[in-house]
């Protein structure tokens, strides 16, 4: 199928991932599927660049450099927080504490665990966050 | 001459002058009586006596009045400022007042003296509490901040100062709020707590953990626990005081999750992700290219990579199971639901290999409390096992009903090779594998161990029968939704939290 045509044709994704391998997997199949991809593996940039509020959804790593995940999630969605259109989809292979998970997903809309699901498996996932 | 030596000397001379003046009264008595009307002795003695008798009367009156008017004036103007003395006026001093100077002097001395008082009154009542001086609140190794009924810091002690790494004078008379960047991971923050408490209480507690805090120049955040203590009648104005708990290394660590089960499993489930990506990219391209023997292997190396990811799981919830971690939140689902899912998920697993799985669910049954992640990991466990022990029977069996004791049954059973009796009863040991099951299949010796955890944790009962070569059944019950009411009543939101030793679900919202 052409991907003019599918219906996530100018939906944008932001992926921040440091694992070189992991976001080319996940760009691989959301370029596929029609979405717009752009990379970051740096966590303050990442902040930066979602704050331009140019996303529509935004895959957030919880262990990438220079401010963690979790802090990039709290700029984005915290008190006092500007509101952006992103969906924000935590997806880690880090495993959290109760409470550090419950506070994370009560600020992100969605909390994958990335060796859970196949790349397919998230485009497929994506397309029932809108 | 001083002031007293001469009121001295004036009195002398008003005694003086009264005694002549009342000898001069008797002596132009007798002359009047004597010389002039010429009287009688008798006549004369009784007007001396009269005359006596009216001086003794009237000047001792006349000269007490004047005598006392300087203690009189004094009196007046001690009266006039003492706090609690009627309204009486201010003395009113005329120059001819004896003793005017004396008088001028002490009651001068008096306003001074009130005035004196006045001043420390009023000095005492406006000067502020010095907070800053106090030993016990400065040598406090917490940060510690007090708040005016405008939010602005009143006091903060030295801990505090070196927390922010700002002055006491960068922060007293700020508000809170620009002094203080915090962030906090509930709904409830600081500062809609402390417009509440203001609206409806007097006195108010709250304890907030793993507050953020953004200090000016420094790129990580700060984390604590912080303590607040509102008070709206603090008579001295202090009405909301701040503890800040500094756990910042503690909640560092578990943000970044480096215990060392955890570090492994992120390590480990990083080069699966790739496994099964590349796995599903082969499997989407090849589809349809490839001879069904080597697309049979490619789903086995699919499937081989789930089952590395859920032995990831294991491990990891094994550790947790050790720390005693268990928090499960038990919702009200549909059991057969949830059976279907589970076969659905293992079809593919269970085709490979040739195996058929039927399912009888008993209609009508009600709704259960369970964890649908952790109860899906146990009916998942079974039948994996099924599946690895089947041997050469190609079906599996799946049973779900009410029970005699009014709970939900259910039962896995192959016809596989079946469990020795001298084994059976170490079987949800942890680790415990038969020497015969090490040769021949995989897996941990975990899956056991956690699935009687997991549905100890629901209030349930998990047990195996099996006779060596017709094969086994393994059986658990768990509690119907209504059976639970009673503990939902006691928790304060839509989940029943179940926590009797370690086992945090794994966080995949995807629902497979």
């Amino acid at each position: 199928m052409d991907p003019q045509d599918t219906p996530n044709t100018n939906r944008r994704v932001l992926i921040v991932e440091d694992e070189h391998f992991i976001s080319e997997l996940y760009v691989r199949a959301l370029t596929k599927a029609g979405y717009e991809v752009t990379t970051e593996v740096d966590g303050a940039r990442g902040l930066a660049l979602a704050q331009t509020d140019k996303f529509d959804i935004i895959l957030l790593d919880l262990m990438v450099p220079t401010m963690t995940g979790i802090d990039v999630l709290h700029h984005l969605r915290g008190p006092g927080a500007p509101a952006l259109r992103a969906k924000i989809v935590i997806t880690t292979n880090l495993e959290q504490r109760e409470e550090t998970r419950d506070n994370i997903e009560k600020q992100a809309d969605a909390y994958l665990v990335k060796a859970e699901i196949t790349p397919r498996e998230l485009v497929q996932f994506l397309g029932t966050i809108r | 001459m001083d002031n007293l030596q001469r009121f001295i000397h004036q009195v002398r001379h008003r005694i003086v002058a009264v005694l002549v003046v009342n000898n001069l009264l008797i002596f132009a008595d007798w002359w009047v009586m004597e010389k002039l009307i010429g009287a009688d002795p008798i006549r004369l003695l009784l007007s001396m006596v009269a005359i006596s008798l009216l001086s003794l009367t009237f000047l001792p009156w006349l000269s007490a009045r004047y005598l006392a008017q300087p203690t009189k004036l004094i009196w007046q103007a001690i009266l006039h400022i003492a706090p609690d003395a009627a309204n009486v006026p201010a003395p009113n001093l005329k120059k001819r007042t004896i003793g005017h100077d004396l008088v001028m002097n002490l009651v001068s001395h008096v306003y001074q003296l009130a005035s004196v008082v006045e001043t420390i009154e009023k000095t005492e009542a406006n000067k502020q509490p010095d907070l800053q001086s106090d030993f016990v609140a400065n040598s406090l190794p917490v940060p510690l901040l007090v708040l005016d009924k405008n939010q602005n810091v009143l006091f903060a002690n030295r801990s505090t100062c070196e927390y922010l790494q700002r002055t006491a004078a960068e922060i007293i008379g700020q508000n809170v709020y620009s002094v203080l960047d915090m962030s906090f991971g509930t709904e409830e923050t600081f500062d809609k707590w402390l417009v509440k408490s203001k609206q409806s209480s007097a006195v108010e507690t709250k304890l907030w953990e793993r507050v953020r805090l953004t200090v000016e120049g420094e790129d990580t955040q700060r984390q604590f626990d912080l303590a607040a203590y509102f008070n709206a009648e603090n008579p001295q104005g202090f009405e909301t005081m701040l503890v800040l708990f500094d756990r910042t290394a503690a909640y560092g660590r578990d943000d970044q999750g480096l215990g060392f089960i955890e570090m492994a499993v992120h390590e480990l489930r990083t080069p699966v992700t790739l496994l099964r990506g590349y796995i599903d990219i082969f499997e989407e391209e090849l589809d349809g290219k490839l001879d069904p023997e080597l697309r049979g292997y490619l789903h086995k190396m699919n499937i081989t990579a789930e089952g590395l990811t859920a032995f990831i799981n294991n491990v990891l919830n094994v550790a947790r199971v050790e720390n005693d971690q268990l928090t499960l939140k038990l919702h009200e689902e549909q059991w057969s639901e949830i059976v279907k899912t589970v076969i659905n998920d293992f079809g593919l697993r269970a085709k490979i290999q040739g195996i058929t799985i039927e399912a009888t669910i008993a209609k009508g049954l009600p709704t259960v409390g369970v964890d649908r992640v952790s109860i899906y990991e146990v009916l998942g466990n079974l039948l994996d096992n099924a599946i690895k022990y089947s041997g050469d029977s190609k079906k599996i069996i799946i049973r779900s009903a009410l029970n005699k004791e009014g709970l939900i049954e259910t039962t896995v059973q192959d016809y596989g090779a079946g469990i020795p009796t001298s084994i059976i009863g170490n079987l949800f040991d942890k680790y415990y594998r038969s020497h015969r099951s090490r040769a021949q299949v995989g897996g941990t010796g975990l899956g056991l161990y956690l699935s009687k955890a997991i549905i100890g944790a629901h209030g349930g009962r998990i047990w195996v029968n099996s006779h060596e070569g017709q094969g086994s059944t393994f059986g658990f019950t768990i509690l119907p939704y209504a059976k639970l009411a009673d503990e939902k009543k006691n928790g304060d939101n839509n989940d029943i939290i179940r926590g009797a030793h370690g086992w945090i679900k794994n966080h995949s919202l995807y629902s497979r």
